[in-house]
């Protein structure tokens, strides 16, 4: 089939204030060719497709559709030159129905006649295999299905020319392998497609060519026949990169967080944790798997003690036995509480009491090391707030997945961040800067933070330098529990790989890690265990190094099909 | 004028004091200061702007001459303002405020050496200054010429058969329960009793100066008691508006609203301050003392009525009143006529003897005996009114201001 | 490009800056104002009978700006004194706004610290020793400010009731206690109490040095607070998210409660100053919209009390100025909230070009030129 062009760019570029997204950048696009844009997040592949879906306006170049220069201002444009794009997050009215999303906002002639409309967004559907029923309201709708809604709004306005920007971001491998059977059966219909994407598997998967960006410049378009893996890789970051990672076996793993029975019902009282049951050990990775929303975000704020209205037990297992007590965790009123419990002796296993003691003579006792913990010490977490847990000595470190709005200040610096654990620390009601300047500043040495300064803001930090700092951060106070939610969410290659190393150097020194990913590739090669969830229940707990991607899909879709069977 | 000697007599005597020999100031040199509360946009500050102006004209005096401040809340901002104004070369300042006068005296007790004069204030004849002096005007007096029309259309009415009532009945829309409402009430009862007899008066207080809302709401319920006639002390067009609207006779202060109300306005009254500036730049540039307390009269031009309106007014008004403005200025008679038999009558009986609180004690003690030769002195220990009685023949439907 | 001049781009497009340069931001406010201030000059051409009949005279309009605050000493001391009294509203803003809870109750707050102060005057004065006295007054005027701005902070934590609005509600509040206060004490009716013998705070040099010294004292100690304290610093972190907050643990409902107290008692010592310093008496009016306008100060100072102590200068300097206007040109009350409503306007406005920049179309069509 002769090769025909759809879509030029010439010459475009766009700033932002001072920042170049995209620089002259020239891009072709043919009939009935799925064509991936491949780069790293930042590189100004959304910039670029926003361009031409009318989103932005280019400060220069020319766009041209079948040969003709067009102006794109709005996405009416875009629309009117037979261009749609379809948005990593959905624009969709939750109260109306499928069919009534996908004529908003349509302009036609005579009567609106929502019969008629259902019937060509079925026909549409059946055309490239989409599986959808009009009449169903967009709240009662998975992920997918929005997509789906969001595919079919674009086609139904006639695009020719379609845009799908990370569309495999939301999905089950199940869901994703539908997807491209529907795109390659649009490519067969002569539709151009354009899949934004930073998975290399999935672009040699699906596409026809690869176009790669790189810092907001067009690298090279390669026919994806003639590619692989290393070599995308390397045009994408611009430098040799090695893939694997790497994986020790767990050195004496034993419980260290025991999640007992957890079930938390929501503000709007959705049931989003329904029993959920499983042990993080030390020097391990405990993998978390599921689709975006199954209540992975609950199940670490919930141990962690922000979601106070849950239920169930959460133990914390401290291996104390026979180890010194200090104040560097406990405080002298905690101290005294355990001594009144009997629960230290001393290294002639004597019971230690401090009947009748004054806090200096208890502090020299504790602080000459002969104050030993008699057993190990098992801590309920449950109606824990944060400040309580660490003030019980739980050294239980987060990263949330909302780095800067939960896991940092972004109008703070880097030593101001570091503080925002220890700032309570010290004797008077002033701010000791001293040591979290320190901290900030071994962290920009050692993880390589990017940064003009300690005091810069760190929301004007890149994402992986912002994740640098928010890792080290939980790092640096020697956690026996790291728990990390999409901890390597819009970093480039580099830094990703800087983060799976951090987190296996604490599996290595008995940490008991819980990485919760949406890539299954990754999760596969870094986690000893996966735990997979789907509506905020466990579906199954499976050993990384043998299990499959497909098996996981399969889990992480469990539930729903059960219920349906149920009902 | 026999009254107006009387008056200085009188203050001569209370005080045992006279005041201090003032050097006079070359007309070019006089500089007058004007601290408002409000702006044009008041009605009540509106009527000094317009006295003033109305003697810069009269004088001559150029527009460097005088200084006009506006927006002075009651605090010590006055005081600042009023000293700043003497940082400007100003040789007289006065405020127009109730509330503007503790400050005032402040500057006053700075500056010696400047006049400091207050509008409606209490406090000169008891603070020991020479250059601190409070002025208001006998504006009694043309509430009672008011009340004369109002007794007449009253009579009117009642030839024709048209009162509401068996008994002639007036409305009156108050602002607070205080001297100078009550006496403004008071006046205007008598003035209307002088020609109707057996008139009697319901009066409905707003808690506020300047409420158009409330005034309104106070007229109509007036008139659905079934008066025939309305009169306010209020500055909005709240009570002419109702009026007008129900087709009832109004008697307005502060100006005509003989515009809005063609078919319901009689007349006016108000004063004129243009009379006491004309007097205090007069007095410095001659080098004579200024009244520690001026009472503007109907003599002096400060007591003013508006043209009666004859579509409303009943026949003979015009005249009516100046047969009694010609009495007053005559000396002949007084508003609060305690002589005449059945005139003035609290619980049915006579008023013989009355004491006001003049000093303004904070506990309101009455210290001065103001009933003397047949009648109650009002505005003459002091220039503010002081009258506060409740007398028969007025009903207060509520007085919680 | 024959082709391309035949499609229209759009006339003007907007692109947000990323990190403006501290000089060039100034630039663009300095060029704010100077353009507020000849739209001014033309307002006062076209209104000002004065001016129109006689344009030359337009640089008598400008000097009257600068004679408002600099002409005589006491107009010196006075501009200080207001600054100072403006100012210590706005530092008394200054950890609610850092900490994005919206406090408008600034006005009703320091009236009621006002009305609590003179309060204690009106029935003690006299009759105990004027220092114990004056004590009496601080702790009531701190003590009401801090309850004012006590029950929506506690409404908040508790019901996460909308604090613009309550706070807004409690001003009106505040006026109707202070209307209802003066209808019981002034005996005569007229609502206007006189000013107090007793309750008048010392002076040193002049009656409002020591005013203009506390708050500036007042200055330095809140922005050490607010940058170099564990308190400043919780505020900052639940101003800029509460979850953040909740996630080191800092407990939210607590801080905005102490930071509402802080507040209210600081409005709290602005109304003592007025009370006990200046006035010796309490109307409605006693605050005069200050509890407003300081909103405007710490904002425009970027919630920064230093900076703040200039924006309440510029503030003041526009208030007396176009007060001077008013009455070197004998025109109507509402000609300087005309003036400073206009260069407000421009200050405001300006903040808009410093955080985008406009793009024009070009002739070319290909090139976009850009402004400012």
């Amino acid at each position: 089939m002769e090769k025909q062009l759809a879509l030029q760019l010439r010459g475009i570029t766009k700033r932002f204030g001072r920042v170049v997204a995209n620089n002259h950048v020239d891009l072709d696009v043919n009939r009935g060719e799925i064509l991936a844009i491949l780069g790293e997040n930042g590189c100004g592949k959304t910039t670029l497709m926003n361009m031409i879906a009318g989103i932005y306006f280019p400060d220069e170049g020319h766009i041209y559709v079948d040969g003709q220069e067009v102006v794109i201002r709005s996405p009416k444009d875009a629309f009117d030159h037979r261009i749609g794009m379809i948005h990593q997050h959905f624009k969709l009215v939750d109260l109306f129905t499928a069919a009534e999303n996908i004529v908003l906002g349509v302009h036609e002639e005579g009567r609106y006649n929502l019969k008629e409309v259902n019937q060509r967004v079925t026909e549409i559907a059946g055309k490239y295999g989409f599986h959808i029923d009009p009449r169903k309201k967009i709240y009662d709708m998975s992920v997918s299905e929005k997509q789906t809604v969001e595919i079919i709004k674009v086609l139904y306005r006639g695009a020719d020319i379609l845009i799908l920007d990370e569309p495999t971001a939301v999905l089950t491998p199940q869901e994703i392998d539908k997807l491209f059977d529907v795109l390659r059966r649009m490519r067969a219909d002569g539709k151009s497609i354009i899949i934004i994407t930073h998975k290399l598997h999935e672009v040699l998967d699906v596409s026809d060519r690869v176009a790669i960006l790189r810092r907001g410049e067009h690298i090279a378009t390669v026919n994806t026949a003639e590619t692989n893996e290393s070599q995308l890789t390397e045009m994408m970051v611009g430098e040799k990169v090695s893939l694997d990672i790497e994986r020790n076996d767990p050195v004496d793993a034993a419980p260290r967080l025991e999640v007992m029975h957890l079930n938390l019902h929501n503000a709007e009282g959705l049931h989003v944790l329904r029993d959920v049951t499983f042990t993080a050990n030390g020097g391990e990775i405990l993998g978390i798997a599921g689709i975006a929303g199954s209540g992975q975000r609950e199940l670490l704020e919930a141990i962690a003690g922000l979601q106070p209205q849950m239920e169930g037990d959460v133990i914390f297992h401290n291996p104390k036995k026979d180890k010194p007590v200090t104040f560097f965790h406990k405080s002298m009123k905690r101290v005294r509480e355990l001594g009144a419990q009997g629960m230290f002796h001393d290294q002639n296993m004597k019971p230690v009491s401090f009947d009748g003691m004054s806090t200096a003579e208890i502090r020299k006792w504790v602080e000459s090391g002969n104050v030993l913990f008699k057993e190990d010490e098992i801590i309920d977490l449950r109606d824990k707030t944060p400040l309580e847990i660490r003030q019980l000595g739980v050294r239980l470190s987060f990263v949330p997945e909302d780095r800067l709005g939960m896991g940092l200040v972004g109008s703070m610096g880097i030593t101001d961040n570091m503080m925002l654990r220890s700032y309570r620390k010290g004797p008077a009601g002033f701010l000791d800067r001293k040591k979290p300047r320190e901290l900030a500043e071994e962290i920009i040495r050692e993880l390589k933070v990017n940064t003009p300064g300690v005091n810069s803001p760190v929301r004007r930090l890149s994402g992986g330098n912002v994740q640098k700092v928010l890792v080290g951060r939980e790092i640096a106070f020697t956690p026996k529990v790291l728990m990390a939610a999409y901890p390597v969410r819009g970093l480039d290659i580099n830094s990703s790989y800087t983060i799976y190393h951090l987190l296996n150097k604490q599996k290595e020194s008995g940490v008991a890690v819980i990485f919760v990913g949406e890539d299954l590739d990754v999760l596969l090669a870094l986690s000893d265990r996966i735990l997979v969830m789907n509506s905020g229940a466990v579906t199954g707990i499976v050993d990384a190094r043998h299990a499959t991607k497909e098996e996981i899909g399969l889990l992480m879709t469990k539930t729903d099909r059960a219920r349906k069977e149920e009902a | 004028m026999k009254k107006f000697i009387a008056l200085l007599l009188t203050l001569a005597l209370c005080l045992g004091c006279v005041a201090a020999i003032a050097e006079p100031v070359a007309k070019e040199n006089v500089k007058l200061g004007v601290i408002l509360l409000h702006d044009e946009d008041s009605t009540y500050d509106l009527n000094f702007i317009n006295g003033v102006n109305e003697a810069k004209e009269a004088l001559g005096l150029s527009d460097d001459q005088v200084i006009i401040i506006r927006n002075i809340e009651e605090s010590a901002a006055c005081t600042e303002t009023a000293l700043d104004l003497v940082d400007e070369g100003c040789t007289i300042i006065f405020a127009d405020s109730f509330g503007h006068e503790s400050f005032l005296l402040e500057a006053a007790q700075q500056h010696p050496e400047v006049q400091f004069c207050h509008a409606t204030g209490t406090m000169a004849h008891t603070a020991g200054l020479d250059n601190f002096h409070n002025a208001f005007a006998a504006i009694y007096e043309g509430r009672y010429l008011a009340g004369i029309a109002a007794g007449l259309k009253l009579n009117e009415l009642k030839a024709a058969g048209k009162l509401h009532g068996e008994k002639p009945l007036m409305g009156y829309v108050g602002a607070f329960t205080y001297a100078e409402v009550l006496s403004g009430y008071t006046s205007f009862y008598l003035g209307a009793k002088s020609v109707c007899p057996d008139v009697e008066m319901k009066v409905q207080f707003t808690g506020s100066w300047y409420d158009e809302k409330e005034e309104k709401a106070a007229a109509e319920a007036l008139i659905a008691m079934g008066v025939d006639l309305i009169s306010q002390h209020a500055d909005s067009m709240g009570a002419p508006t109702a009026c007008e609207n129900a087709g009832i006779p109004d008697v307005s202060y502060n100006g005509s609203t003989i515009a809005s109300c063609p078919n319901t306005f009689i007349v006016s009254s108000r004063i004129n301050w243009a009379p006491y500036f004309a007097y205090i730049v007069n007095q410095q540039i001659a080098g004579e003392p200024i009244d520690t307390d001026w009472t503007g009269t109907i003599a002096t031009g400060s007591v003013v009525l508006t043209d009666v309106n004859e579509a409303v007014a009943a026949a003979g008004t015009v005249e009516a009143i100046e047969a009694a403005k010609a009495a007053f200025e005559a000396g002949t008679l007084h508003v609060f006529d305690t002589a005449a038999e059945g005139f003035i009558t609290k619980d049915g009986a006579a008023v013989t003897s009355y004491m006001a609180d003049v000093d303004t004690d904070e506990a309101f003690t009455p210290d001065t005996e103001v009933v003397a030769d047949g009648y109650f002195h009002e505005s003459e220990f002091r220039s503010a009114p002081y009258f506060d009685m409740q007398i028969d023949g007025i009903e207060l439907l509520n007085s919680k201001f | 490009m024959a082709q391309a001049s035949e499609h229209k781009e759009p006339l003007i497009h907007l692109s947000k800056r990323t990190g403006v340069a501290p000089l060039r931001a100034w630039l663009i406010r300095l060029a704010a104002v100077a353009l507020g201030l000849i739209v001014c000059g033309l307002a006062a051409m076209l209104l000002i009978e004065r001016l129109r009949d006689n344009p030359g005279r337009i640089g008598e309009f400008y000097y009257t700006f600068i004679k408002g605050s600099f002409s005589t000493s006491r107009k010196f001391w006075k501009f200080l004194k207001n600054l100072s009294i403006l100012l210590c509203i706005s530092l008394a803003l200054t950890p609610s706004f850092r900490m994005r809870f919206w406090n408008t109750g600034a006005e009703g707050q320091t009236l009621v610290s006002v009305l609590g102060c003179i309060a204690v005057d009106f029935y003690l004065g006299g009759k105990i020793p004027e220092w114990l006295l004056l004590i009496l007054m601080f702790i009531a005027a701190l003590a009401c400010g801090a309850v004012w701005a006590l029950i929506p902070a506690l409404c908040k934590a508790r019901w996460n009731t909308n604090e613009t609005l309550f706070t807004l509600m409690m001003n009106y509040v505040a006026t109707f206690l202070v209307s209802y206060c003066l209808v019981i004490w002034v005996a005569n009716g007229s609502s206007s109490l006189p000013k107090l013998k007793t309750g008048k705070l010392p002076t040193i040099g002049n009656d409002y040095l020591l005013i203009i010294l506390i708050v500036l004292l007042l200055a330095v100690g809140l922005y050490i607070y607010l940058s170099y304290t564990k308190h400043g610093y919780e505020i900052s972190v639940v101003g800029e998210s509460v979850r953040t907050a909740q996630y080191v643990g800092i407990s939210v409902k607590k801080v905005i409660v102490r930071t509402m107290l802080l507040n209210g008692a600081l409005c709290g010592l602005a109304g003592y100053l007025i009370g006990a310093g200046l006035d010796q008496s309490v109307t409605v009016n006693s605050v005069g919209g200050q509890g407003f306008t300081a909103i405007m100060v710490a904002w425009l100072a970027k919630f920064n009390p230093l900076v703040m102590i200039i924006t309440a200068g510029l503030i003041q300097l526009l208030n007396q100025g176009a007060a001077q206007i008013s009455q070197d040109f004998n025109v109507s009350g509402a000609f300087p909230d005309v003036i400073v409503g206009i260069i407000l306007f421009f200050i405001i406005g300006c903040e808009f070009f410093i955080n985008y920049q406009v793009h024009f179309r070009s002739r070319a069509g290909q090139e976009g030129r850009s402004v400012k």
